[in-house]
């Protein structure tokens, strides 16, 4: 051998050598599963965002060493799919597209990433490596509407809807049902702000909800935080969704609220992909597991206490409140005696019960 | 239709139209003097997160307007030294303008989200509630908002200053005949649309909504650009369009409070149609009001 291939030979040696003692150390730097993760609005938010992001920190706490990819205020739209692509080139093997307008774009690339699995949140989309998962908000509205009816002095309660898609209108339903099962002449008016997060006419919308006489104010918009302000300022109860941080925006005046526990589903499923066991599902899930109660507020008292968390107690056991007849506030009947709305039916709402004032669509 | 609705309204359009107000006299301003600034939108989103960003740090309301107002000023005067020193092409300036007021905004603000504040004060000065509702209740912005408007109104139509000012925007080569430096006026016009501008998004974040959102003027700068034409150039008639176009606003929510049988899509474009009907039938007449020299670079005399 001449010099130049004998010093380039014991390079190679060193080199293969070197990659061989350093192996079990790369191996152990691999992270066991790679996790991606889109907001499309700020973490920061009191509200649906904050909830995920809690959900998410608890299953990357559950599963050391998990490596963890987060994308804040991603847009509803192609851009989405772009941010997504990026993370999959990244390493992610799962994805949680948490928005419900995220919902195509991630089928997208499902389709093109056989080997990456996708959980959407909110959606109804299923394929092999596609699996979706909620809360069951519906039912869970129900022990809300108990609370504000109990505490409603002049019988309007308000609630601000984002996105009048079938399973916001059929949160408004439950909770003027459960408003009614304790205050026969409460009424909910409802007012559509047209996105899931416009500050500013969220504001005006609470504001003219309390114009209107409502003295209990409530949403389903992404960030509670604008709406519990208002209604703080103007010295009127809320009761907020989404995050069970938000009642430090009210110390006056907050009622409860409901939350999402997004961190047990989401270990199980990080945990399913490195195991190689997962299975696409329809998930839905209320009260006691992928969502809670959050604590009442100070000016509630404690026979209103007991009768919410009564309520709470059997919807958590199965009660349903779209059970018939339901009569809508046209006066027609959409739900017929001995029928009742399962889970699968949330996104048909287009209608709202008796009692709530608003137009549907 | 109650009065609870009226009131509702109106004590609501006041609020929400200030905003709209302060960046269409700021915009008047600039295009007065023969610049049209299409990144508005982003001047008002860096008014906004500077204002709320100040304010969460040094726990003073007042400090975050000041902060506001210099911030929209100084990104204002990027834009006069690209489009009057170095004659750019003023409306794609101006968008570029309005992408980075978006992007600059959101880096400003994005350790503040979620961070709670309290807001400019209101000034308890009337003291009367009609139906619950604090009427005339509000904050130092919104008192001065029409005092604003009468004068700028002042110094357009009643100050050698404006009458320069409006000079250069109608013919800038008869400005240099008569002596006046074309550029020098148009710098001190953006400077004091863009003033005007971080004033009007600081209001949104320490007054309105109590809080900082990426992107959250939601288009209020174009709708004030819209506004402008539809005031003729003129800051009094400013604040009939931004009542009108707030009221609007207020309108179609407090109508679905009340529960009007409309469908909510059709409601939500109800501000938007109205603008679109409003500009439609003004503005037949509207060309020859517009400053003849308005959004053409002037390079110099032969």
């Amino acid at each position: 051998m001449t010099r130049k291939e004998l010093l380039l030979t014991a390079m190679l040696a060193a080199l293969v050598a070197l990659i061989a003692a350093a192996s079990p150390l790369l191996a152990q730097q691999k992270p066991p599963l790679t996790v991606g993760a889109i907001f499309v609005g700020s973490v920061n938010d009191y509200g649906y965002n904050r909830s995920m992001k809690d959900g998410l920190d608890e299953m990357q706490r559950g599963i050391p060493g998990l490596k963890l990819l987060e994308a804040e205020n991603v847009p509803e739209t192609a851009e989405s799919e772009r941010v997504m692509e990026g993370m999959i080139q990244q390493g992610a093997k799962l994805i949680f597209a948490t928005s419900f307008g995220h919902q195509q774009f991630a089928f997208n690339l499902a389709k093109t990433h056989p080997d990456v699995y996708f959980e959407h949140a909110g959606g109804w989309m299923m394929s092999h490596n596609f699996g979706n998962f909620f809360g069951a908000t519906q039912a869970a509205w129900y022990p809300m509407g108990v609370a504000a009816g109990k505490m409603t002095k002049s019988n309007t309660l308000g609630f601000v809807v984002g996105v009048p898609i079938g399973y916001a209108l059929g949160n408004v339903n439950a909770f003027e049902m459960g408003a009614r099962s304790v205050n026969p002449k409460a009424v909910t008016r409802v007012v559509v702000t047209g996105g899931w997060s416009d500050k500013a006419k969220e504001a005006a919308a609470a504001g003219a909800l309390i114009d209107q006489g409502a003295d209990v104010v409530t949403m389903h918009v992404d960030s509670p935080a604008t709406i519990i302000q208002t209604a703080e300022n103007r010295g009127v109860s809320s009761i907020g969704f989404q995050s069970l941080t938000a009642a430090q925006l009210a110390p006056k005046h907050w009622i409860t609220g409901l939350g999402f526990t997004w961190g047990p589903f989401m270990t199980g499923i990080a945990k399913s992909v490195i195991a190689g066991t997962f299975k696409p599902a329809f998930v839905r899930e209320g009260l006691g597991q992928m969502m809670a109660i959050a604590p009442f507020g100070p000016g509630v008292p404690a026979d209103v206490r007991a009768l919410v968390n009564a309520s709470a107690d059997k919807v958590e056991k199965g009660f349903n409140p779209f059970t018939g007849p339901v009569t809508d506030n046209a006066g027609v009947v959409r739900i017929a005696a001995g029928q009742s709305w399962g889970g699968d039916k949330m996104g048909n709402f287009d209608w709202y019960v008796e009692g709530v004032i608003g137009k549907a669509k | 239709m109650n009065s609870a609705l009226f009131v509702g309204v109106a004590t609501s359009s006041i609020a929400s139209g200030t905003s709209l107000l302060y960046a269409t006299i700021g915009e008047i301003v600039g295009e007065r003097a023969g610049v049209v600034n299409l990144g508005l939108e982003g001047i008002m989103l860096i008014g906004a997160a500077t204002g709320f960003a100040a304010t969460a740090l040094t726990g003073d309301a007042y400090l975050g307007l000041a902060a506001a107002a210099v911030a929209g000023t100084a990104v204002n005067l990027v834009f006069a030294y690209l489009v009057v020193g170095r004659n750019a092409n003023q409306l794609a300036t101006g968008l570029a303008l309005m992408f980075f007021g978006l992007g600059l905004s959101a880096l400003i603000g994005r350790p503040f989200i979620g961070t709670l504040i309290a807001g400019l004060p209101k000034l308890h000065l009337f003291g009367h509630t009609i139906m619950g509702n604090p009427i005339l209740d509000y904050d130092v912005v919104v008192y001065l908002a029409v005092p604003t408007a009468v004068l700028v109104w002042w110094l357009l139509f009643r100050t050698r200053w404006g009458l320069n000012l409006r000079a250069v925007g109608e013919s800038p080569v008869a400005a240099v005949a008569a002596g006046v430096h074309p550029g020098r006026i148009q710098y001190q016009a953006l400077c004091l649309a863009g003033l005007l501008g971080g004033i009007a998004g600081a209001h949104l974040s320490l007054a309105v909504t109590l809080t900082w959102a990426e992107g959250m003027t939601a288009g209020r700068g174009f709708i004030a650009i819209a506004l402008v034409i539809f005031a003729k150039w003129n800051p009094l008639w400013a604040i009939a369009g931004a009542l009108l176009f707030g009221g609007a606003e207020s309108l179609q929510l407090e109508l679905q409070a009340a529960g009007a049988d409309v469908s909510p899509f059709v409601m939500n474009m109800v501000p938007y149609l109205l603008t679109l009907a409003v500009l439609i039938a003004w503005g037949w007449r509207r060309q020859a009001a517009a400053p003849a020299a308005l959004g053409r670079n002037f390079v110099g005399v032969e």
